[in-house]
């Protein structure tokens, strides 16, 4: 079963891949069998390429490769709940042997499965939204020429990450890791004519660098105090390494702190937390399935299992958790902040995903592992539904992202309005809601946190981050649905709501949004929560955090609720009520306005820290480095001079017989010299 | 020094007497004659008349021809010379060896008539 | 007259005699035939040629003649059989080319067969006297076939400078034996070697060696004596090149090769100095000046003189080895330079006309494809690149140069041998990647013939290599 689930995305891909291409066509044609064996989908794509040679304008690609890698992800997403629903009440660590891998000398890494819950808990996020996004991509990219392609990545990515978080030790780990980095490159660059979408992808792909260069790190790290990369031995290994010290960067520090540094360095960057979250709000260029599959739902929570799934040694390592606690709470506050002035409706979600993913990160420094996954499943619901709730808008508004240009679109697309309300109301948190559950969760175990001022100051800041949240959701949700129309008539025509293909994949995620909290609450953080987890999370003895937060005072319980109301109120009195208001307090307060809105200038000051230097190092070491030195004395250089001596020895050829003769004896009178005078003899 | 060389002293004391007479004699001519150059002294000399053309023109090349066919019987006549002398000595060895070169020779002079070259025409 | 025979141990000779007698008879043959007389001459001169060549396979090795002053050895009879071969081909391949430029005057068999004579004769040669003698035969027919086309400003030109730079060259090397004589009371090379074993050489004797060395290098073209070769290679009618290129280089690099090892075993030190100066010498100024180069004829002449060098590389190696590497490279040399020049001889536009400019060979790969191909495969091999047999070649000089220590010299020979590959290199991109320019017409089918065999050689030498090694071997051994 569990090779179905991981390899079936990888059919697909491989088939779609291949097959959907010009080759596979060009190949099809030669075998031009009528009444092929894959059915009616081929019949399809022979349709449809005849169309094309007919010279119609609406040239997209057989239609077949989205079928099939569809199917194929809902068959391994319907395997996943199974096995969801198999580990759910108490679950052994199941470990399945694929192939022998790398053995060099004390180094053996090999390929195979770790199924236990916490990977059980990411097959059924990974595939349930991975199938959902296919099911919608078949409508949102039928437009599209390049769709077998774009089918190929998607199925591509969801195998990479389906080795992230089956993998049994480091090394496999980083290779699904590396996997997804790829595929989203290629995804957010899919449309690689637009030099925006490159240029985006380019960056998400450098900045995951810099995370990636940590993680690298981390298991050399790992594998030169412990000898192995295997999930089991580590942990085995790691209380043993508790309070000694390492080498590293000319001091020395604590072991097992500079280990969780580093890997924790790889989630930042995959995980787009601060100071490495430039990425995740340009990787928007990509088609919004990809931003709700990869940059919501799945690819962004790396970091986060990676820490869960790293849980023993995190919790030996309190000055890490510290750190992380610190960097989501930053994250979280900084990215509402950026969230409230955006006017991309994409971005918006995208700046609510980093922050919510630091809400994730807080969980999981506070040593609330259950927590904090259980945030990570109910946020793949709502968020993918916004983000799919989004695409839809997008595409009824012809590709119109910014929500200025927006308005009282709820007439047109009603279904899609209620689908965008329950993802916000999730999101938001309102009461009952999936996000209440896990949202709320993580802010009262912030508050529990005992004694660690960090704690505290999490606390403060994710509750005003709610705050923020739940204005800047509302604010999208009357911008777009509400108020009066500042659309584009032209726009506004073509305004349609979405095919039943993108709208099914709405209706389960909102049933997600609205019941996955309330259904598994029990199994993440309620009672249930010890036999669920099992041994996949571990935590240290004395951390009872989880269990803490059903002391937690009223007033904190309330505090993310009341948040909620009045971010929801303010919302509706600037957007709604009076909506003069927001830009006459973003022209007094222009100063703030401005930074809020250059999201914090980090991306101008990352340009003036590193791209310009970088650049200016590049262009110095192509120019004068490369052209000047290596081709001035090497290739150009060496056949110049070539050629310079080639002219003088030509010109020696003078055609005169006396010429000839001199050097004749030029030469005899030289040898004889030589052995007058320097010769040994 | 090798007993070699010896042999070659005679060769050497020739060489220098020689170089000493023509020396001698250009000497003695350029110290003991009398010299009074004139305008008709300096000019070139042909048979009392005033000089026709330029000394430096274009000869038949059928002269050199002639000149090198004759050369090669000159040199012929130069080896038959020590040849005839010393016939005793060397034998039916020598007496076949310069057969062969007469031979060679033959068929030489036989394709230079072959081919005319011995007529002026 | 058998006593003749006996007494000088003529019998040894027997081949070189029968050359000369077929000469002799051809020219009478010829002058009494007059019209009809350049077919038949030229075909019975081939004919001579293959005879003469059985006779030497046949022949008994290791005999002595005229009072040792010829040497019938083994390392003789595979150097004369190269020869044979490449005056030959250069009599196959000219039967065309003369034809159509009205140069088919029977005198031209004949002057190759005497030439051929005065080469075997140099190969055999085991005393200064009978050097000078072969090497005086072999050039005076020399100079003539080179201004054979004589109303051509520019054959004649060839013929001139080849004749006066000759002469000097010849006036050098026989200063050079006189003082060998001098120093050494004989001229035999075992006599000069016995008189050389005990003691050390003296300045003079050096002076004679460098002398004598010089005219040597002019033979085979080495710098600085090389000045003569692109100039008599480009005016000189090609087949006449072609022969240029190949027989005379065998034989005077035998005599090289022999007369330094035979005589001078003792002064090994001195004449290798002055080989590996001339060999470097020769290696760059042939890979350098040839990129220069845009008259193929040209061209190919800085590559024998560079491909001289190589071959000296083996020769300043010395011992069994450097020899061996000396025989099969001018071996290879000899067959990949006959298919060059058979190439060239192929250039021939709509008209008839004989193009000889590297431009003309532009887009050669889409008009005649075989033809390109083999090229191709000759520049490949001059270049040196496995698997063609000119990699083997330079593999073998550069090992045995290793072999006795000289590692700079077999550096130097490996750099050279890159610049050197970029003018080869140059010809198959302007085959094969430039604009086609006007298509030749078929070659002559002897051309066509000598073409094939030589991209067969060089490309099926790598399959079988084992008989050329073991001539090779057995040459270098019975020279110590």
């Amino acid at each position: 079963m569990y090779y179905l689930i991981v390899f079936l995305p990888l059919l697909g891909a491989i088939i779609a891949g291949l097959a959907g291409t010009s080759l596979g066509t060009a190949l099809r044609a030669s075998f031009a069998s009528p009444g092929g064996d894959t059915g009616h989908h081929h019949d399809a794509g022979h349709a449809h390429a005849a169309h094309d040679d007919h010279g119609h304008d609406h040239h997209h690609g057989p239609m077949w490769p989205a079928y099939l890698t569809t199917s194929l992800l809902f068959v391994s997403a319907i395997l996943s709940w199974f096995a969801f629903v198999g580990v759910l009440h108490g679950a052994e660590t199941v470990k399945v042997p694929v192939l022998s891998w790398i053995h060099s000398g004390t180094l053996s890494a090999d390929w195979s499965f770790r199924i236990d819950t916490l990977t059980a808990t990411m097959l059924v996020v990974v595939n349930t939204v991975s199938a959902l996004v296919h099911l919608y991509s078949i409508g949102y990219m039928s437009h599209d020429e390049h769709q077998p392609r774009f089918f190929a990545y998607l199925s591509l990515f969801t195998f990479a990450m389906l080795m992230l978080v089956t993998s049994d030790n480091l090394v496999q780990m980083f290779f699904g890791w590396e996997g997804v980095g790829l595929a989203s490159y290629l995804l957010i660059g899919f449309w690689y004519k637009k030099p925006t979408a490159s240029a985006a992808a380019i960056k998400a792909f450098v900045v995951n660098r810099v995370g990636d260069f940590g993680f690298a790190l981390g298991i050399f790290a790992c594998f030169a105090v412990f000898g192995t990369v295997e999930f089991d031995a580590l942990f085995a290994a790691a209380p043993s390494a508790v309070g000694k010290t390492i080498h590293f960067l000319g001091g020395d520090f604590d072991t097992l702190t500079v280990i969780c540094l580093l890997l924790f360095m790889g989630a930042m960057g995959k995980s787009a937390q601060f100071l490495l979250h430039t990425w995740l709000p340009d990787a928007m260029e990509g088609p919004t399935p990809v931003s709700a599959l990869i940059h919501a739902a799945t690819m962004v929570t790396a970091g986060v299992f990676l820490v869960a799934r790293l849980s023993p040694l995190y919790e030996l390592a309190p000055n890490a958790q510290t750190f992380i606690v610190v960097i989501g709470a930053i994250t979280a506050f900084f990215a509402a902040t950026v969230g409230l002035v955006q006017n991309d409706i994409k971005r918006i979600i995208a700046y609510s995903t980093c922050s919510q993913l630091g809400y994730m990160f807080v969980a999981m420094g506070l040593g609330a592992y259950g927590i904090g996954m259980f945030h990570l499943f109910t946020h793949a619901f709502f968020k993918a539904l916004l983000f799919l709730g989004s695409g839809s808008v997008i595409h009824a508004m012809s590709g119109e992202q910014d929500i200025r240009k927006m308005g009282a679109l709820r007439p047109y697309m009603n279904v899609t309005w209620i689908m965008m309300l329950i993802g916000t109301l999730a999101l938001t948190g309102f009461p009952f809601t999936a996000g209440y559950f896990s949202k709320d969760a993580i802010l009262e175990a912030a508050f529990m946190g005992e004694g660690n001022p960090a704690h505290l100051f999490a606390f403060s800041l994710l509750l005003i981050g709610a705050f923020f949240t739940s204005f800047y959701s509302w604010r999208l949700m009357f911008m777009t649905f509400h108020g009066t129309s500042r659309a584009d008539q032209h726009a506004l025509e073509h305004a349609h709501e979405s095919p039943q293909v993108m709208l099914v994949p709405l209706y389960v995620l909102a049933i997600g949004a609205l019941v996955a909290g309330i259904v598994f609450a029990p199994f993440f953080i309620g009672h249930h929560e010890g036999e669920f987890w099992g041994s996949a999370l571990f935590r240290a003895a004395g951390n009872e955090i989880v269990h803490a937060i059903h002391d937690a005072p009223k007033l904190v319980v309330w505090a993310p609720t009341i948040a909620m109301a009045l971010g929801f109120g303010l919302s509706w009195l600037l957007y709604i009520k009076w909506p003069d208001i927001p830009a006459r307090i973003a022209a007094q307060h222009e100063p703030l306005y401005k930074f809020l809105l250059n999201k914090w200038y980090v991306d101008e000051l990352y340009d003036f820290l590193f791209v310009r230097p970088a650049m200016r190092l590049g262009h110095f070491l192509w120019k004068s480095g490369d052209g000047k030195v290596i081709d001035g004395l090497g290739p150009d250089g060496v056949s110049a001079r070539v050629v310079d001596i080639t002219n003088r020895v030509v010109a020696l050829q003078s055609g005169y017989v006396y010429h000839y003769a001199f050097a004749m004896l030029i030469g005899v009178a030289a040898l004889i010299t030589w052995f007058m005078f320097g010769g040994a003899h | 020094m090798p007993e070699l060389l010896k042999d070659y002293l005679p060769i050497v004391i020739f060489m220098g007497v020689c170089a000493a007479i023509g020396i001698a004699l250009m000497a003695s001519s350029f110290i003991l004659a009398v010299r009074k150059p004139d305008p008709e002294k300096l000019s070139a000399y042909e048979c009392g008349f005033a000089a026709f053309d330029d000394a430096r023109m274009k000869f038949d090349v059928r002269f050199y021809l002639v000149s090198i066919l004759f050369i090669i019987f000159d040199l012929e006549v130069a080896f038959l010379f020590p040849w005839a002398i010393s016939l005793k000595e060397v034998g039916l060895l020598g007496f076949w060896s310069m057969m062969t070169f007469l031979g060679v020779l033959t068929i030489g002079f036989i394709y230079e008539w072959r081919k005319g070259a011995l007529e002026w025409d | 007259m058998t006593e003749f025979l006996t007494s000088t141990g003529a019998v040894a000779a027997f081949p070189e005699i029968t050359l000369a007698l077929s000469a002799l008879a051809l020219l009478m043959a010829g002058v009494f035939l007059k019209r009809t007389a350049y077919d038949l001459v030229n075909g019975l001169a081939i004919l001579a040629l293959a005879g003469v060549a059985v006779m030497v396979f046949l022949a008994d090795t290791r005999a002595t003649a005229f009072n040792g002053a010829f040497l019938a050895d083994e390392f003789a009879r595979v150097m004369k059989l190269l020869a044979l071969l490449g005056a030959a081909v250069a009599l196959i391949l000219s039967t065309s080319y003369m034809k159509a430029h009205k140069l088919n005057h029977f005198e031209y068999p004949v002057l190759v067969l005497l030439a051929t004579t005065g080469m075997m004769l140099m190969i055999s040669a085991n005393d200064l006297v009978s050097v000078y003698l072969g090497l005086e035969l072999q050039s005076l027919a020399l100079y003539v076939i080179a201004a054979f086309d004589r109303d051509n400003a520019k054959s004649s030109e060839a013929g001139l400078k080849y004749f006066v730079l000759g002469a000097l060259s010849s006036g050098m090397l026989l200063y050079g034996a006189s003082m060998i004589y001098g120093f050494t009371g004989t001229t035999s090379f075992p006599g000069i070697a016995a008189a050389l074993a005990n003691g050390e050489a003296s300045l003079g004797l050096i002076f004679g060696l460098v002398f004598l060395i010089a005219g040597f290098a002019f033979k085979v073209s080495a710098v600085p004596f090389h000045m003569w070769t692109p100039d008599v290679y480009e005016g000189a009618p090609t087949p006449v090149t072609a022969f240029f290129a190949a027989a005379p280089k065998i034989a005077a690099m035998a005599l090289f090769t022999r007369a330094m090892v035979a005589p001078f075993p003792s002064m090994t030190a001195e004449w290798q100095q002055i080989i590996v100066f001339i060999s470097i010498a020769s290696m760059a100024l042939g890979s350098f000046a040839a990129i220069g180069q845009t008259n193929i004829k040209r061209l190919l002449a800085y590559s024998s003189i560079g491909n001289v060098g190589f071959a000296l590389v083996g020769l300043a190696a010395g011992g069994e080895e450097g020899v061996k590497g000396v025989v099969l490279y001018m071996a290879i040399y000899l067959l990949t330079t006959l298919g060059s020049f058979a190439c060239v001889l192929a250039m021939r536009n709509a008209s008839g006309q004989q193009l000889e400019d590297v431009k003309d060979l532009a887009g050669l790969a889409r008009s005649n494809k075989l033809l390109a191909f083999v090229f191709a495969m000759l520049m490949f091999s001059l270049a040196g690149i496995p698997p063609l047999a000119g990699f083997f070649a330079k593999y073998f000089v550069f090992m045995a140069a290793v072999k006795s220590g000289l590692w700079a010299l077999a550096v130097i020979g490996v750099v050279t041998s890159v610049v050197g590959a970029f003018y080869y290199l140059r010809i198959v991109k302007v085959i094969y990647f430039d604009e086609p320019a006007a298509p030749f017409i078929p070659a002559a089918p002897e051309v066509k013939w000598v073409i094939a065999l030589s991209g067969v050689f060089t490309l099926g030498f790598v399959l079988f290599p084992g008989p050329l090694l073991a001539l090779a071997q057995a040459a270098a051994r019975s020279l110590f």
